[in-house]
């Protein structure tokens, strides 16, 4: 009797004491900030280790895909209590930016990338970079026999030769920039031939690896799949090599990752400071010198020498901006894509 | 000698049962409520169709991919059905009918891949295997996942077959076979029938495996489509279809069976079965045997157990795998206490109240168990976020969801629970003094508790391997063993995504290992 | 003073009207057999008493008090009413001491309580701690009738309690709970279709029929003069003939025959007389009487039931006769009556012979 008051009381104080340190030191001295984060997840906190470290802010990621977290920041409104949102590719970015639910970016944040890398109504701006590439099996496909345009990868000389991840935001990003490119009517045939020809696949790790066993010949994907496996082990791609457009071909379309501040956030200044770090020299460099190998857009910052260099892609001109997603499902849908 | 009986008729049957008290009015409207969560996805379904209109929606449906996946869709479940009846059959014969030696084990081991939940099983062949694509993977790995769901009834219906039946066939001139075909599968029709429904259902609700191996299938498409541009009219009139194949296939089974009535010739056969001699063919078709335990449990635990000793890409993340268990294991148990407690309602009604509420909440417990997981989390998802914002990406959506997928599970247990407390135990106590609440405490709770368990421990387990309504319904971060699992598996970290194959398979062993029991009691 | 009073107790279900109007007195320390074929209302009749359900009219009052009718209905654990139902329903999680006991308080729970209890419907101490599984048939019901009086209710409500039992045990486990209720000096009432069982168990016995009480009298009353020829018919074998009567005297096919009953001095003219098989006697042919010619004959071992032909007319009569002194079929032999028979007012209503199946 004695003694059950006693442990009664004991656990009750150690109840109470922890609760209030919880809650006490988390409170009040740090901000935290919360980013819906739909870029790889290392890749982000690798970025962001710095930004902690000297700014003292928290970041809490939540972690999701394109759309999936898109949506949900419009469903949300103005209660969301995401402060800043990263995306892998554009029209995730534009979906949220035509909502009307971005705020205006800092002026010395968009001085840190080139303009073509800030969207037009100045409110997210791209912190990566990635090229589409197409991958091809080296033992059953000679260099001469490659196809000189994305396009031609429609013509039926392809059937069952090339693979495409269609339910993925990565390869939705790149028909939007074929749209851009060539039009409407030309990628929806595009899109014909390609449902024909194509066997498709969950993701790009998928169809590197088809690709590399043999099971296809080609397939579509972004360019540091390939690199990453080759860092690894090269399990997955050594029978594989990658053949970059060029010549402002949709094929060599550069899809931007893109960063933008919430306009419902409550601790703008911070957010504001967030993309500010992602797109600056240190942010940037953690990029380059992290496993992700992808392309940094910052000015003055160069991309990992392993890397084909930025300068030799020859991407065609696309407003970032103005990359349409719900159009580009609906087509897919219309060609049987999805 | 004169028997003839007047008027005192035997009363153990009483002429004319009467209708017991009317059912409180706070339980009625408990199981309406219950009968209306069970209903809500198909009523989204229908709702969504009506909204979107006859030309948008035949423009959604009546296009070449519709027909694909319909196409796909049918001829996976036709294969597969046909094949898990064939092999569910053979083994069920073999082990009641046969001189096979080693029977109990040989029950224990075409049970056990049960275990195994599909996408593991999927992911333990795709991964040593990556050709294993297309029709024919698809085929065979779902035949091997689900032929126990054959193989247990037929071999529960062999055991109560009364043996005279076939003794008098062959007494009359059949051969063996000739008796088997015309004598004891006739009267396997019921077992047969609703072992075929159940694999049917579950093909229609794969989503897992079939993405795995690259089949596509409606549920597949409908995943991309919600992926993709969520919210959309799309991906719920490809549900629409989807269900409308669901509801044609209970349909088909309640067809199929309500004309014919297999009555049990007593509570399992009075004498033992006379079994056949196998004689040579006896290694033969041990050798076939084995190879399809190999096949269906070896391979995919053979798989998970190399890739584990491998564990090639980046080591374990031991943080995360015990963070993604806990989280499986506390949505496991809410889900069950809240399944439990609301099943409670339309079984107390069924047993204790029959009438019309307790009719309609059976049949829409009935429907609701024939929807697939990604149809309830589609509905679930959409109505959220166009009328219950608040409730969008919660927990509790989850849970209801978990709710709406696996009551019929618990309403059968539940019921069975309750058939162990007769009122007439309640009205003995109350003679003796105790008022509702004492009769409650005393009588009722102790004598249904352990059926409550029974069916709790069911849907606890049905929750933690669950993949398909999880993907969609989990808010953002939550992670579970089997999205763990996915995630890795998705992105060819085979070494990673073992681990959590693994634990899937452990936390399913017990449920199975109870229906081995069950089993086996019968084997002699 | 009467333990159970019912006054004009009428329930329906529905559209079924199952008591039209039941009035029942039962007086302290005897037992009651409510008899009745299925379907009568017996069964609802003891629920209502128990306070399971409550009448749509009429009253209902236990050691004087009225429980049911009155204002508010008194809820059964208040009514002090023991209740064993027709399965026993002992509670499966609970053993056979905890069976016993549940009704009492925590204190009164004791073993030697327990052990009398079970001492007074004749079961051994040594099964307090068994499970009800573990006990026969019989066994069950006399521990169902130890846990209903253990609390000493004012009164105990039997529902066919041994009906569910097989031949061999329902005997023996009658005696137990007649002697157990005697002992316990307990009012019971027992509900039963079986007319043996009613006989002999009872102090008096309610003949109930389409929800009313048809006649309520002592035993050797409700046989020797049952009210009519449905309960005549209900209670034991009849032979009921077209007679006329006149005088005391009753014209009929087995002769001239002395005629009783209630109403017997006030019937003349045609009516229907009420005789048992055991009132008719068989002796060879010849030697005085009606001649009758044997169509079959039922073998019990201790007594035959012989069905017979009366030679001009052939209207079938039932006699009964010892064992070892049955007569072979197809034989002609010459009948003979014994005792008085009973009249019933009737008109021209043909002659039959009332069976019931074999007593167990």
């Amino acid at each position: 009797m004695r003694w059950r008051g006693t442990t009664v009381a004991a656990v009750v104080g150690a109840a109470v004491l922890s609760l209030a340190a919880g809650c006490g030191l988390g409170s009040g001295s740090k901000t935290e900030l919360v980013v819906y984060n739909a870029q790889h997840e290392d890749l982000v906190a690798t970025m962001l280790k710095g930004f902690a470290k000297d700014t003292g802010i928290d970041v809490t990621l939540r972690n999701g895909s394109d759309f999936e977290l898109a949506n949900q920041i419009v469903q949300e409104g103005s209660a969301s209590p995401a402060d800043v949102f990263l995306t892998e590719n554009s029209p995730a970015m534009t979906l949220v930016s035509d909502k009307g639910l971005f705020a205006p970016l800092d002026e010395d944040t968009m001085a840190h990338v080139p303009a073509a890398y800030v969207s037009s109504k100045k409110d997210w701006i791209g912190f990566a970079g990635r090229s589409t590439v197409l991958a091809y099996n080296t033992q059953s496909v000679p260099k001469a026999q490659l196809p000189a345009s994305i396009m031609d990868l429609a013509d039926p000389r392809w059937k069952g030769q090339v693979g495409i991840a269609p339910s993925g935001a990565d390869f939705q990003a790149i028909v939007s920039a074929v749209v851009a490119v060539e039009g409407q009517s030309k990628a929806q045939e595009w899109l014909k031939g390609l449902e024909s020809n194509a066997k498709i696949y969950r993701n790009n790790v998928a169809i590197l690896s088809a690709v590399n066993a043999g099971e296809i010949r080609t397939g579509i994907i972004y360019h540091y799949y390939w690199y990453q496996d080759q860092a690894e082990s090269g399990a997955n791609s050594k029978n594989v090599q990658l053949e970059f457009f060029g010549h402002q071909d949709p094929g060599a379309f550069l899809s931007t990752s893109g960063a933008g501040v919430l306009k419902s956030s409550k601790h703008a200044e911070d957010a504001q400071k967030l993309v500010n770090y992602l797109t600056g020299k240190q942010g940037q460099q953690a990029l380059v010198d992290s496993k992700a190998l992808e392309y940094p857009l910052g000015n003055g910052v160069a991309a990992n020498p392993k890397l084909k260099p930025l300068s030799e892609l020859d991407p065609p001109k696309v407003d970032i901006g103005s990359l349409n997603g719900p159009q580009v499902v609906s087509m897919m849908q219309q060609a049987g894509l999805l | 000698m004169v028997a003839v009986t007047a008027a005192p008729a035997d009363a153990a049957a009483p002429v004319g049962r009467r209708r017991g008290p009317r059912p409180p009015a706070l339980l009625v409207l408990a199981g309406l409520a219950v009968a209306a969560l069970t209903l809500l996805p198909l009523a989204f379904v229908a709702y969504e169709a009506v909204q979107t209109g006859w030309a948008e929606a035949s423009r959604l449906i009546f296009r070449q991919r519709t027909a694909d996946l319909l196409w796909n869709t049918v001829r996976l479940t036709a294969g597969a059905v046909a094949l898990s009846l064939a092999l569910g059959v053979a083994a069920a014969w073999l082990v009641e009918r046969s001189d096979l030696p080693g029977r109990r084990l040989w029950t224990v081991l075409l049970v056990a891949p049960l275990a195994v939940p599909s996408f593991v099983n999927a992911f333990g062949w795709i991964s040593i295997a990556p050709g294993l694509d297309g029709y024919a993977g698809a085929v065979t790995i779902t035949t091997l996942s689900y032929f126990p769901l054959v193989f247990l009834p037929a071999a529960a219906a062999l055991r109560g077959l009364d043996p005279g039946l076939e003794e008098s066939a062959y007494s009359l001139g059949l051969g063996r076979w000739a008796g088997f075909v015309r004598v004891v599968l006739p009267q396997l029709r019921p077992a047969l029938l609703g072992g075929a429904l159940l694999v049917s259902l579950h093909l229609l609700s794969e989503f897992g495996a079939l993405a795995l191996l690259r089949y596509p299938t409606f549920t597949t498409a409908i995943y991309d489509q919600f992926q993709s541009s969520f919210n959309s009219s799309a991906a719920t009139m490809l549900a629409g279809v989807l269900v409308l194949l669901c509801l044609a296939l209970l349909l088909a089974d309640l067809g199929l069976r309500g004309r014919s009535r297999y009555a049990r010739i007593g509570g399992g056969a009075p004498r033992p079965v006379a079994r056949a001699p196998l004689g040579p063919a006896r290694w033969p078709v041990l050798a076939g045997l084995a190879a399809l335990v190999v096949l269906a449990l070896g391979v995919p635990i053979g798989s998970i157990v190399r890739w584990l000793l491998a564990g090639s890409s980046t080591g374990v993340d031991t943080h995360r795998l015990l963070q993604a268990a806990g989280t499986s294991l506390s949505l496991g148990a809410v889900a069950a206490l809240v399944t439990v407690v609301l099943a409670i309602p339309a079984a107390w009604l069924a047993v204790r109240h029959r009438g019309r509420v307790s009719a309609l909440l059976e049949g829409s417990t009935y429907i609701s168990s024939a929807l697939p997981g990604i149809v309830v989390a589609l509905a679930l998802v959409t109505i959220s976020i166009r009328a219950a914002t608040p409730l969008y990406q919660t927990a509790p959506l989850l849970i209801a969801g978990y709710a709406i997928l696996f009551i019929p599970r618990a309403v059968v247990t539940a019921r069975a629970a309750l058939a162990q407390a007769p009122p007439v135990l309640d009205s003995v106590a109350r003679s003796l003094g105790e008022g509702t609440i004492g009769t409650l405490r005393r009588v009722t709770l102790p004598l249904i508790a352990p059926g409550l368990g029974a069916g709790a421990a069911l849907v606890f387990l049905a929750v933690v391997t669950e993949l398909t309504a999880t993907l969609l319904l989990s808010p953002l971060g939550t992670r579970t063993l089997a999205t763990e699992f996915w995630n890795q598996s998705s992105s060819l970290a085979y070494g990673a995504a073992a681990p959590y194959a693994a634990l899937l398979v452990a936390l399913s062993a017990p449920a199975t290992y109870l229906l081995t029991r069950q089993a086996r009691r019968g084997t002699a | 003073m009467t333990a159970l009073t019912l006054s004009g107790v009428t329930k329906a279900f529905g559209s079924t009207q199952v008591l039209r109007g039941v009035d029942l007195h039962v007086p302290a320390r005897t037992l009651t057999a409510v008899l009745g074929p299925s379907g009568c209302g017996k069964t609802t009749l003891l629920r209502l008493v128990a306070g399971f359900d409550d009448p749509d009219s009429g009253t209902i009052a236990l050691g004087g008090e009225t429980v049911a009718g009155a204002g508010r209905p008194r809820p059964p654990r208040h009514r002090r009413v023991g209740y064993v139902p027709q399965e026993g329903a002992l509670f499966p999680h609970l053993s056979v001491a905890a069976n016993v006991g549940f009704g009492l308080p925590r204190k009164q729970r004791s073993a030697e309580r327990v052990a009398e209890l079970l001492g007074l419907v004749g079961l051994s101490p040594a099964l307090a701690g068994r499970h009800p599984h573990e006990l026969s048939g019989g066994q069950q019901q006399r521990v169902a009738l130890a846990r209903a009086l253990a609390p000493r209710p004012s009164i105990v409500l039997l529902d066919e309690p041994f009906s569910s039992l097989d031949a061999a045990l329902r005997e023996s486990t009658r005696r137990a709970v007649a002697d157990a209720l005697v002992a316990a000096e307990t009012t019971a009432v027992l509900v039963t279709h079986d007319q043996a069982e009613a006989l002999s168990l009872a102090d008096q016995v309610a003949v109930m029929r389409n929800g009313r009480l048809v006649q309520l009298a002592a035993p050797e009353t409700v046989y020797g003069s049952p009210t009519d020829a449905g309960v005549a018919g209900f209670v034991g074998e009849a032979v009921l003939l077209p007679a006329s009567v006149c005088d005391g005297h009753a014209t009929c096919e087995l002769g001239s025959l002395a005629v009783r009953g209630a109403v017997a001095g006030s019937i003349s003219g045609p009516a229907r007389i009420l005789l048992r098989p055991e009132q008719l006697v068989l002796s060879a042919a010849g030697s005085g009487g009606v001649e009758a010619r044997v169509r079959d004959v039922s073998y019990y071992g201790h007594d035959a039931s012989v069905r017979l032909e009366l030679i001009p007319g052939g209207t079938e009569v039932l006699a009964r006769v010892a064992g070892h002194d049955r007569p072979r079929p197809g034989s002609l032999v010459c009948l003979s009556v014994v005792g008085e028979a009973l009249a019933y007012p009737g008109d021209a209503a043909p002659a039959e012979v009332i069976l019931t199946p074999t007593p167990g």
